[in-house]
C-alpha cells in the first residue's frame, strides 16, 4: 500500500525553467477561479475544513456528550422511552453487547461505538485531527523534500551521491517498524523542543512518520527539476555572465521548485490522509481517546458485524475529501504545469 | 555497459546494507525490545532469562550480533525467529511467498486489463459521458482505502449476503494453495484480487488516458490520420502503444513493491498468510531475526525494480542515459 | 507469546453434555456399548487459529494453544486428570503406574514407570528417558525450569550452567526396579502440579538438547505430530504404538486426524465454523458476533469458568501510585459493571474485587471497593474515591495507561483512562502490541504507572496468583521478567504467603484459609485494580459431540468425536 506511490504524482517537467513573469499568484488563483471543477472541490474542501471545526459546538449544543469519556452505563431517550446506550442482549444464551445504533437525530445520530461514545462528534473530532495530520505531515514532508531535493541536485558530485542513496534507501525501508518503535520510545514521554512541549499523546508521532514516508517521491523529482533547471541554457548563460550561485538560487531555482512543491501538495495531502488511516488502522497512528478517522474506522472494525456505520462514516469522509483533494490537485497542477497537465 | 550494470549493483547493494544497519540499530534503540524475556517465557527466572540472552549471543556486542545475523540469514540459512522459537525464517519467508505472488499476480492481471480498457474507452470517448463516467469512478476507487474496501467486501460477501444465490460460493477467509485445489485457490483469491486491483484500476487508467491524448497531438500520430488510417486503428495501434510505456514502467515498481510485501492491508484484511502479513506480524512482535529477513526481502524488490526500471527508462530514451 | 488462556472448573454444562458424558463412560464398563463408541470413532477434525504457537517443543512452548495439543500428544510421570470440570484439577499417574510414595519429610518422591508404553517411533519408555528428560528441562532453558523444578535437587548448578545439566542427587533412576526417584531441597505441596504441566512430558532420551522448533518430538499420547509448518498448518495422526493405559491420564482419541490450520481472521473463523468448514477455533469470538451467535447457535457454544483475571496493576514506586490512597481511590472508582460490557456481557465476565478467582482454592468471597463493602462488588463509590483522591494529594498528575493492541484491551484502557479523568488526574492511555506490552510493562525502567493485563493460572493453588503476582521474590527491578508488575513487597505479607506454602504441605485447608486471608491484606494495600473474571467462549460445528472442558487444557480435543 505504500505504493501508493507518487510515481503517478507528475514528473518534474523537464525543459525551460521558466520562473513565472509577472504576479505568478494571481496568474494562479484566475486559473483556478476559471475551472468549476477547482471551485466546486474548493468549496467542498472548506465546508469540511468549517464542519470539523465546529466539533466542539456540536457536541455541547447537539450531541450533549463529551465524545473523549467511555460512556459506557449512559443512557438516552429514543421515542419517548429511556435506553442504555450499550445493549446487552436479552435473547438466547444472553451473550454480547451491542452498542445502540444510528438514532438519526440530535444525540448518537450514527450510533455509539464500543465505549459508548457518539460516533458523530468523534467523526467532526476525528476529521480535526486526520486533516491537521495531513496537513502538517505535507509540510514536513515538501520542506525536507525541497532541502534534500536542492542539496542534491544544486551541488551534485559527492553530496548528491550520498543523498541519492538515503533517498533510495527511505523508500525501501519499512515505514511500520518506525512507527511501532517511535511509538514505544514515546510512551508518557514529553519532548520539549525549545517552546514547543509535545506530548505521546499528541499527533507527533503520526505527524512525524507520515511526513518521512514520502519524502523520496517528492524530493526524486525536485532534484531532477533542479538539475534541469541548472543545465538549462539561460541559467548557464546567467553564470557565464558572472551572476552569482546563490542569486541564481534565489531567482531561479526556488520558485520553481515551489511550484513543483505546490503541484504536490493537494495530492501528498490526500494520500496522507488514507496514511493516517492506515496507521491508525494497524493501531500505530493516532491514541485513544483521541479520535482520527482511521481510529474511528479501527474502532468500527469490531463492530463491522453489528454496527456497520461506525466503519462506513470514516471511510466515507475520508473518500469524499480524498476525492476533493485530487479533483483540486489535478487542475492546480493544469494551471502551474501546463505542459505536463497535457502529459498527463 | 558493463561497468554502468556493477555500480548499479553496487548501489542496490549499498542501498540493502544500509538498510540493514539502520533496521538493526532502529531496534536495539526501542526500549522493551530486548526479546531475552520474551524468548524465555512467561515469569522465567533470572538464570533462564540470562542462559537465553547467552544461548541467542545477545550478550555480545552489536557489530557482532549483527555479523551472526547476517551470516546465518545469507549464508549458513538457520537463523531461528525470536518470537516464536525454533522456527526458521528463511523457509518460512520462502513458504508465504507464493500466497503474496498470487495475490499480486491475480491483481496486476485484472488492474492491468481493467485499466488499460478503461483508459482506451475513456481517451476514445474523450469529454463525453462514458469518458466522464470512468475518469469519475477512477478517482473514487484511488480515494478508497483499501483496508475499508475489504472490510466492506467481506461483511457483505461474509456474512450480509453471504447465504444468497450471490455470494454462497466464497469460500472462508485465509489462502488455499494453488497446487493442493486449483479451484479453491482461484475462489478464495477473487475478492483479495478485486480489493487490491481497484485503486490501480483507477490510477492507470487515468494515466492510459491522458497519455493516449498526449500522443495523439503528436506529429507522428497525426501523420498517421493524414495518411487516412482510421481512428481506431490509430488510436489502438499507434497511440495506445506508445502511451503504455510509462505504465510498463510504473507497473515495475508497483509490481515489485507489493510482491515484497507492501499488501500487507490486503493480506491482513483477507487473512492471506503472505509476506506482508508475516511482516506485520514481526513487526507487532517485535521479532528482528524475521523484521531484518522481511524488510530485506522486500527492498531487494524494490532496488530491483529501481534498476529495470532506470534500465527501460534509457532503452526507451536514450537521452536519459547522460544523467 | 500468547498468555495461557487456561482455565478451570468447568461450570455445569448442559444437560446434553452431561448425558454425553455419561455414555462416553458407561463404554468402558459395558462391552456392548463399546461399539458405540466405535460408531464415533474416526474421521477428521478441522481446527482454526489465525495464528501457531510457535515452537512444537513441549518443553518450551507455553502457549495455551499448544498446550491443549500436548494434553494428547504428550504424557508427563502424572498428569492432570482428562475430565470434564472441576475433576481436571486432580493429578493421576501417567506413565508411572501409580501415585509416587512420597517420605515423610515430604522431600522425596519415588515412582514407578509403567511397563509396555511406547514412543511414537516404537522405542520403550524407560527410566533413562525420564532422567534424561527432566534434565532436558534445564538444558534448554525451558520458561518455567527456574519456577517450576528449580527445587530439585542440583538444579542450581543446571540453572547457572545448563549444558552441563545432571540433577546429580536430585532425579535417580533405578532400570532393574523401574523406579525413579526425585529429591527435592524443601517439601513442596505443588511439585505434582509442577510435574503434570508439559514442560515435563518424557521425551525420548535421544532427543537433542536445543529447542526442536518445527520438528516434531516422539511422544507417548494417543496422537502424534506428524507436520508443522507454523505459518500454514498442524496435522496430527493416531500415534501406531499407542495402547490406552488409564483413561484417565491419556484417553484414546475419536478422530483419525486432526488438521490444525493457521491464518485467516477470528471474524472468518466464525463463519466458518458457522458454514460448516472447521469444527473449532482457538480464537476468541469476536465481540460483535455474539448476540447473533448466542441465538443462532445456542446449542454449540460452551461457556466455562476460568482460573483467571484481568487486573491493571499499579507501579507502587512511582507517582501517583506510591500513595496507597490513590490506589484505594481507583479500586473505588472502577465500574466493573461498565467493564463487563466492554467485554461482551455479564455471560463473560464477571466483576471482581478481589485476587483469587471465584472457586479457586483459598477463595472466599469478599469485596472491600464497593458501595456497602460486603461480599461482592455492586457499585462505584465515586465520593470516597475523590475524596481519597484529594488526601492524597495527587489530583492533576500525570497519569499513562499502557495496554495492549486488541480491542478488549484497548477497550478496557480507553475505560480507566475516563475513569482517570473523572478522578482529576491528567490521564492518557497508550496502545502497545501485545507480544512487547507484557514485557514491557514489568521493566522497572520504562516507569509504567498503570496497565491493563491478565492472569491465568498454571495449577490450582493460591500461591499460583498471590505468591507469583504480589511476592517479593517475584520482583526483579530493571528485568523484563518481573511478573510483580506493580513491585508490590510487602515484608508481612510475604513472610505470610511463605508460611502458608509451608503450611500448604501438612494442612492445605488451613492454608487455603491462610491465603483468604492474605488475599484480603493484598487488596487493602490495593497494588492493582481487579477487574473481572473473564470465561472462555467455545464455538463447535454441529457435527462435534462430546465436549469436555478441562481447567488447564481448555477443551480436550481427543474425547469429542466428529462422526
Amino acid at each position: 500500500m505504500t505504493s501508493v506511490s507518487t510515481d503517478k504524482l507528475p514528473p518534474s517537467p523537464i525543459g525551460e525553467g521558466v520562473s513565472a513573469p509577472d504576479g505568478p499568484w494571481k496568474r494562479l488563483l484566475a486559473g483556478l477561479l476559471s475551472s468549476p471543477t477547482a471551485v466546486l472541490s474548493g468549496i467542498g474542501l472548506i465546508l469540511i475544513l468549517i464542519a470539523v471545526l465546529l466539533a466542539p459546538l456540536y457536541a455541547n449544543h447537539v450531541a450533549h456528550t463529551d465524545p473523549f469519556r467511555s460512556g459506557l452505563s449512559a443512557k438516552i431517550e429514543v421515542e419517548g422511552k429511556t435506553v442504555p446506550v450499550m445493549q446487552r442482549s436479552t435473547e438466547g444464551l444472553g451473550l454480547g453487547v451491542t452498542p445502540i445504533g444510528p438514532t438519526w437525530s440530535g444525540e448518537y445520530m450514527l450510533g455509539a461505538d464500543t465505549q459508548g461514545r457518539d460516533v458523530m462528534a468523534r467523526m467532526l473530532y476525528g476529521g480535526r485531527s486526520s486533516l491537521l495530520i495531513a496537513a502538517a505531515s505535507t509540510v514536513l514532508t515538501l520542506a525536507l523534500a525541497a532541502i534534500i531535493g536542492v542539496a542534491a541536485g544544486y551541488t551534485g558530485g559527492l553530496v548528491d551521491g550520498v543523498l541519492s542513496n538515503l533517498i533510495d534507501m527511505m523508500w525501501a525501508f519499512p515505514v511500520y517498524l518506525l512507527a511501532i518503535s517511535l511509538s514505544i520510545v514515546m510512551i508518557g514521554k514529553t519532548f520539549v523542543l525549545g517552546p514547543i512541549e509535545l506530548s505521546s499523546s499528541s499527533l507527533i508521532i503520526p505527524i512525524t512518520i507520515i511526513g518521512l514516508v514520502y519524502v523520496p517521491y517528492v524530493a526524486r523529482p525536485v532534484r531532477g527539476r533542479v538539475m534541469t533547471i541548472k543545465n538549462s541554457e539561460f541559467v548557464l548563460a546567467a553564470r557565464g555572465l558572472g551572476v552569482r550561485r546563490h542569486r541564481i538560487l534565489m531567482r531561479h531555482i526556488l520558485p520553481n521548485v515551489l511550484s513543483t512543491l505546490i503541484v504536490f501538495a493537494p495530492m501528498l495531502t490526500a494520500l496522507n490522509i488514507v496514511t493516517e488511516s492506515a496507521l491508525s488502522f494497524l493501531s500505530v497512528g493516532v491514541q485513544a481517546p483521541n479520535a482520527s478517522w482511521g481510529t474511528i474506522l479501527q474502532d468500527g472494525q469490531s463492530l463491522l458485524y453489528s454496527r456497520p456505520t461506525v466503519a462506513l462514516a470514516p471511510g466515507i469522509a475520508i473518500m469524499v475529501t480524498v476525492l476533493l483533494l485530487n479533483l483540486f490537485g489535478d487542475v492546480l497542477r493544469d494551471v502551474l504545469d501546463p505542459k505536463s497537465a497535457r502529459g498527463r | 555497459m558493463l561497468t554502468i550494470f556493477l555500480s548499479r549493483l553496487l548501489r542496490m547493494v549499498i542501498v540493502m546494507l544500509g538498510i540493514s544497519v539502520i533496521t538493526f540499530l532502529i531496534f536495539f534503540a526501542t526500549p522493551g525490545s530486548d526479546p531475552a524475556a520474551r524468548i524465555a517465557g512467561r515469569n522465567a527466572a533470572p538464570e533462564t532469562i540470562a542462559a537465553v540472552r547467552h544461548d541467542f549471543g545477545l550478550d555480545r556486542p552489536l557489530y557482532v550480533q549483527y555479523g551472526l545475523m547476517m551470516d546465518r540469514l545469507f549464508i549458513t540459512r538457520d537463523l531461528t525467529s525470536f518470537a516464536n522459537r525454533g522456527q526458521k525464517i528463511v523457509p518460512t519467508i520462502m513458504s508465504a511467498a507464493p500466497a503474496t505472488l498470487s495475490l499480486v499476480a491475480g491483481a496486476a492481471i485484472l488492474w492491468m486489463a481493467l485499466g488499460a480498457t478503461t483508459g482506451i474507452i475513456a481517451a476514445a470517448f474523450r469529454n463525453r459521458l462514458p469518458d466522464k463516467i470512468l475518469m469519475g469512478a477512477s478517482m473514487m476507487a484511488v480515494a478508497m482505502p483499501v483496508f475499508w474496501v475489504g472490510e466492506m467486501i467481506n461483511l457483505v460477501t461474509q456474512s450480509r449476503l453471504h447465504d444468497t444465490w450471490a455470494f454462497s460460493w466464497v469460500p472462508p477467509l485465509g489462502y488455499v494453495p494453488l497446487t493442493s485445489d486449483p479451484a479453491g485457490w482461484f475462489f478464495a483469491l477473487v475478492f483479495p484480487w478485486i480489493c487490491l486491483a481497484l485503486m490501480y484500476i483507477g490510477l492507470y487508467g487515468r494515466m492510459l488516458r491522458t497519455g493516449i491524448i498526449e500522443t495523439y497531438q503528436e506529429d507522428y500520430i497525426r501523420t498517421a490520420r493524414s495518411k487516412g488510417l482510421s481512428a481506431r486503428r490509430v488510436l489502438l495501434k499507434h497511440a495506445t502503444r506508445t502511451a503504455i510505456i510509462p505504465i510498463v514502467i510504473m507497473f515495475g515498481m508497483d509490481f515489485g513493491v507489493l510482491v515484497g510485501g507492501a499488501a500487507v492491508l490486503t493480506e491482513v484484511v483477507f487473512g492471506i498468510n503472505g509476506v506482508g502479513r508475516l511482516t506485520y506480524q514481526a513487526l507487532k512482535a517485535l521479532d528482528l531475526p524475521m523484521i531484518m529477513a522481511t524488510v530485506l526481502y522486500a527492498s531487494f524488490f524494490v532496488v530491483v525494480a529501481n534498476a529495470i526500471v532506470d534500465v527501460l527508462c534509457v532503452m526507451i530514451d536514450p537521452r536519459m542515459r547522460q544523467k | 507469546m500468547d498468555l495461557m488462556a487456561i482455565s478451570k472448573t468447568g461450570r455445569r454444562g448442559s444437560a446434553l453434555a452431561r448425558l454425553a458424558i455419561t455414555a462416553a463412560m458407561i463404554p468402558a464398563v459395558v462391552p456392548a456399548l463399546a461399539q458405540a463408541q466405535d460408531a464415533h470413532r474416526g474421521g477428521t477434525m478441522h481446527l482454526m487459529a489465525v495464528a501457531s504457537g510457535g515452537t512444537l517443543d513441549p518443553q518450551i512452548n507455553y502457549t495455551a494453544q499448544f498446550w491443549q495439543l500436548y494434553s494428547a500428544t504428550y504424557d508427563g510421570l502424572v498428569a492432570f486428570k482428562k475430565a470434564d470440570g472441576p475433576e481436571s484439577n486432580t493429578v493421576v499417574p501417567d506413565l508411572a503406574a501409580e501415585m509416587p510414595t512420597v517420605s515423610a519429610d515430604g522431600k522425596t518422591y519415588t515412582f514407578t514407570l509403567r511397563k509396555g508404553v511406547k514412543f511414537s517411533n516404537g522405542d520403550d519408555v524407560t527410566t533413562e528417558d525420564v532422567v534424561a528428560s527432566l534434565r532436558r528441562i534445564f538444558k534448554v532453558s525451558s520458561p518455567t525450569s527456574g519456577s517450576f523444578y528449580n527445587g530439585i535437587v542440583g538444579a542450581e548448578d543446571c540453572l547457572s550452567s545448563p549444558a552441563d545439566c545432571t540433577l546429580e542427587g536430585g532425579v535417580i533412576a533405578d532400570g532393574t526396579a523401574n523406579t525413579v526417584t526425585i529429591n527435592l531441597v524443601a517439601a513442596d505441596p505443588e511439585f505434582l502440579f509442577k510435574l503434570s504441566a508439559p514442560h515435563a512430558s518424557i521425551l525420548p532420551k535421544g532427543t537433542a538438547s536445543k529447542d526442536m522448533g518445527n520438528t516434531p518430538i516422539p511422544g507417548t499420547g494417543t496422537y502424534m505430530f506428524t507436520s508443522y509448518d507454523a505459518n500454514n498448518s498442524l496435522t496430527m495422526e493416531r500415534n501406531p504404538h499407542f495402547v490406552e493405559w488409564s483413561v484417565d491420564a491419556q484417553p484414546e482419541g475419536y478422530a483419525d486426524t486432526i488438521e490444525y490450520k493457521f491464518g485467516g481472521t477470528e471474524e472468518s473463523a466464525v463463519n466458518a465454523v458457522m458454514n460448516g468448514q472447521a469444527d473449532w477455533s482457538f480464537d476468541p469470538l469476536p465481540a460483535d458476533r455474539l448476540a447473533e451467535l448466542s441465538t443462532n447457535a445456542t446449542d454449540q457454544l460452551h461457556v466455562h469458568a476460568q482460573s483467571a483475571w484481568w487486573y491493571a496493576p499499579m507501579n507502587v514506586n512511582i507517582s501517583p501510585f506510591n500513595d496507597v490512597r490513590a490506589r484505594q481511590a481507583l479500586n473505588y472508582a472502577v465500574d466493573r459493571n461498565a467493564l463487563v460490557s466492554v467485554f461482551g456481557g455479564p455471560a463473560l465476565a464477571q466483576p471482581v474485587c478481589q485476587i483469587l478467582p471465584p472457586d479457586f482454592p483459598g477463595h472466599e468471597d469478599s469485596c472491600i471497593y464497593t458501595q456497602d463493602p460486603g461480599d461482592t462488588w455492586s457499585a462505584p463509590d465515586m465520593d470516597k474515591a475523590r475524596a481519597l483522591v484529594a488526601e492524597s494529594g495527587t489530583k492533576g498528575e500525570k497519569v499513562n495507561v499502557v495496554t495492549e493492541d486488541n480491542a478488549a484491551s484497548r477497550g478496557v484502557g480507553t475505560y480507566l483512562q475516563s475513569v482517570l479523568s473523572d478522578l482529576g488526574y491528567d490521564a492518557t492511555v497508550q496502545t502497545v502490541s501485545g507480544d512487547i506490552q507484557f514485557t514491557y510493562i514489568q521493566n522497572t525502567n520504562n516507569n509504567v504507572q498503570i496497565s491493563v493485563t491478565q492472569w491465568y493460572m498454571d495449577y490450582p493453588a493460591a500461591s499460583n496468583f498471590l505468591n507469583v503476582l504480589f511476592g517479593c521474590g517475584s520482583f526483579h527491578p530493571g528485568s523484563d521478567s518481573s511478573i510483580n508488575i506493580a513491585g508490590f513487597c510487602d515484608e508481612e505479607i510475604d513472610a505470610r504467603m511463605k508460611a502458608a506454602m509451608t503450611l500448604g504441605a501438612t494442612d492445605p485447608e488451613a492454608a487455603n484459609a491462610e491465603w483468604a486471608k492474605i488475599d484480603n491484606a493484598v487488596m487493602e494495600k490495593a497494588p492493582a485494580v481487579p477487574l473481572f473474571t473473564p470465561r472462555r467462549l467455545d464455538l463447535l460445528s454441529e457435527r462435534v459431540g462430546n465436549f469436555e472442558y478441562s481447567s488447564l487444557f481448555n477443551w480436550l480435543i481427543a474425547k469429542s468425536w466428529v462422526q
